[in-house]
């Protein structure tokens, strides 16, 4: 309780002297901190463009440091290296809904505020008093459960609304893959009926293996009609395995972000549709948020950014081409 | 056997003897495992839907297409785990060479044309990826690091240099000779198929004929006995890994021609897979036996195990489960034959 009382007091010096911290603002450089899912995906590295673009523009500066793998027990020590530092906020990918509660209540506790984008913790409702994940500040993301759902609805149109398909997934247990996939199961489900959802084939992020399910899964069911690759490789794979089956323009790929390889397969037809994310946008407004917080604005606890939806006939237009994650 | 010094006991010929009729038995007994799941298979799909798994060449076709990858490096991993070492660096080597040549034949294709960027970008990327084996083989040689560790050094080091020549992400190629080469056919057999089969008879020559592939034995049933042998250990070691990484690269390279596209993740995933192909090939992980046919053999059980279950439509989870157990009996099953055959101590 005593913490409880002195922490809240403690937020409440910044808050009455908001004023004063604004007209510092321009000498007093903030430092804040981004930790991705993991460094080595064009995903995180477009977001780190954005929240860079941002950083650049409020004259604060950006830190970004993760590990090489989307796993708790290589993100928690970089976290911890991360709070040492002290840094002004911290804008953070947690790799997992629970493990990484108590690593950043660390940070909320050392009075650092932490704004989680893309996944979250605990519900990913923050600010509400109930369970021990409401903390942080904000969660900025693309609703993947809304971008399933686009998928869903992109292949159903493509395989003219019937017929067998499948997703082809990395592996259970990482928030947003699993809620691609339930959002396309759910919206299949509700609007079309006469498409059939075969088994979930997980492929451990390997191109290979997605491949040779996508030609194990014909090989049964010589009717299937589309696949939804639910991450780059996946997709990639899939959209091989129909190559390699010789089924190309036949059985649909629908893809869920955009890095450039995945634009390529789009232009050579062996993807049909990619659901692209924003990523830049997620960490612009992450670091607005947290700039604005620091400087005593009030923020809102969740921001939903967009998709866009790429396929042939749009690849080349400068506003939708705009979206494909940078190399 | 020409190249066995003199001073060999003929007592130890005997054992060679006796050991190469084990090795024989040992490699009957990993693709007489890959018949026994082919057949349980075959029943399994006429039973349940009234369908052929092995009488369907586009089984056949898919299984060997996904074979090509953990196989060549498998073919490398068998050299050093005979050795008696391990490669655990091969996954980011062959990360490394897939977006080496992805770059090289980016770079070269305005200027080579088509099909001489791909020979030529094919070329530096298996060069590029000897250079960390022969680090590995420096380490190893010269330095006495152990390879377990030496090796999971340069997978550190192997994956941040791929990642950093990626950006980070993986790299489209742009050539579509090098997209033919990774996805056409001729006469109804996938380039990279007999890519692997030339390569993969190539090694299986260099290690069941030559004097390298003796030494190679010999360094790993027992080190002693082969440098007073007059083996020169560190020369081969140096070698031998270098050898590893080429595997690698060559790997990496059809990998890239395939997706057209160099990840530097490529070959993470199936690092363990290659070793498990190399024991199940009969391979000891304490050196001194295993074949290339074998690993071969190792090769396609996985991937018959792994195709073969989606195409019977067993569950995702049960798909985890299945692997590993069957995995671990066929490493049973040569334990229990290794102590029958009481092959062990006499090494």
């Amino acid at each position: 309780m005593d913490r409880r009382k002195f922490l809240g007091a403690a937020s409440a010096v910044p808050l009455t002297a908001a004023m004063a911290t604004m007209a510092k603002a321009q000498d007093k450089k903030f430092t804040i901190a981004l930790v991705p899912g993991l460094t080595t995906d064009a995903f995180y590295i477009t977001m780190n463009k954005g929240a860079q673009a941002a950083a650049d523009a409020l004259g604060v500066e950006l830190v970004f440091q993760g590990a090489p793998d989307f796993n708790p027990v290589t993100q928690v020590p970089v976290l911890d290296a991360v709070i040492a530092r002290a840094p002004s906020a911290i804008l953070i990918a947690p790799t997992d809904t629970t493990q990484l509660i108590e690593p950043l209540r660390k940070a909320h506790d050392a009075g650092i505020p932490v704004i989680t984008v893309d996944t979250f913790i605990g519900t990913g409702v923050y600010q509400t008093g109930a369970g021990d994940a409401d903390f942080p500040l904000a969660y900025i993301a693309s609703d993947n459960i809304l971008g399933g759902k686009m998928a869903a609805r992109a292949l159903a149109a493509a395989i003219g609304g019937a017929g067998k398909v499948y997703v082809s997934n990395v592996k259970p247990g990482i928030s947003t893959t699993d809620q691609r996939e339930a959002g396309f199961k759910t919206a299949m489900a509700e609007e079309f009926p006469d498409v059939v959802v075969l088994e979930t084939q997980f492929n451990d992020n390997d191109a290979n293996k997605a491949a040779s399910q996508l030609q194990g899964v014909f090989a049964r069911d010589a009717d299937l009609k589309g696949v939804f690759g639910a991450n780059l490789f996946s997709a990639l794979g899939a959209g091989n395995g129909v190559q390699q089956a010789g089924q190309t323009g036949t059985i649909k790929v629908v893809a869920f972000d955009a890095p450039g390889s995945i634009v390529d397969n789009i232009k050579t037809g062996l993807v049909d549709v990619a659901i692209a994310q924003h990523p830049a946008e997620i960490g612009y407004f992450g670091l607005v948020s947290a700039f604005a917080h620091l400087t005593g604005n009030s923020i809102p606890v969740s921001i939903g950014t967009g998709f866009t939806i790429m396929d042939a006939s749009n690849i080349d237009n400068p506003d939708v081409a705009k979206y494909i994650y940078s190399e | 056997m020409t190249s066995s010094p003199e001073h060999v006991a003929p007592e130890a010929d005997h054992a060679d003897k006796a050991r190469t009729v084990l090795q024989r038995v040992a490699d009957l007994r990993a693709w007489l495992f890959l018949a026994f799941l082919i057949l349980g298979f075959e029943i399994w799909s006429r039973v349940s839907f009234g369908g052929t798994f092995l009488f369907n060449p586009f089984n056949i076709q898919s299984i060997a297409v996904f074979a090509v990858a953990p196989l060549l490096l498998a073919t490398g991993q068998t050299f050093v785990i005979i050795s008696g070492g391990i490669d655990l660096s091969m996954g980011f080597i062959m990360g490394l060479a897939a977006v080496v040549a992805a770059h090289v034949i980016n770079w070269a294709t305005p200027g080579m044309g088509l099909g001489f960027a791909v020979i030529f970008g094919a070329l530096v990327a298996v060069l590029v990826a000897a250079i960390p084996g022969l680090v590995n083989g420096m380490l190893v040689a010269f330095l006495k690091v152990p390879p377990f560790i030496g090796t999971l050094g340069m997978f550190g080091v192997a994956r941040g240099v791929a990642f950093l020549l990626a950006g980070g992400t993986t790299v489209p190629v742009k050539n579509e000779v090098f997209a033919a080469l990774g996805n056409s056919r001729l006469y109804g057999v996938p380039y990279i198929i007999m890519v692997t089969a030339v390569f993969v008879v190539i090694m299986h020559y260099l290690l069941s004929q030559t004097k390298f592939g003796q030494h190679n034995y010999a360094i790993g049933a027992n080190a002693q006995a082969a440098r007073r042998a007059g083996i020169n250990i560190k020369w081969h070691l140096l070698r031998l890994y270098v050898l590893s990484g080429m595997c690698a690269g060559l790997a990496g390279v059809l990998y890239a021609a395939r997706f057209s596209a160099g990840a530097a993740q490529a070959g993470e995933p199936l690092l363990l897979d290659s070793v498990a192909a190399v024991v199940i090939g009969g391979a000891s992980l304490f050196g001194g036996s295993g074949t290339i046919l074998g690993t071969v053999a190792g090769a396609l059980v996985i991937a018959v195990i792994q195709y073969g279950l989606v195409f019977i439509n067993v569950a995702p989870f049960w798909q985890f489960i299945s692997v590993g157990v069957v995995i671990i009996i066929s490493v049973l099953i040569d334990q229990a034959q290794r102590r029958f055959s009481g092959g062990r101590q006499s090494e």
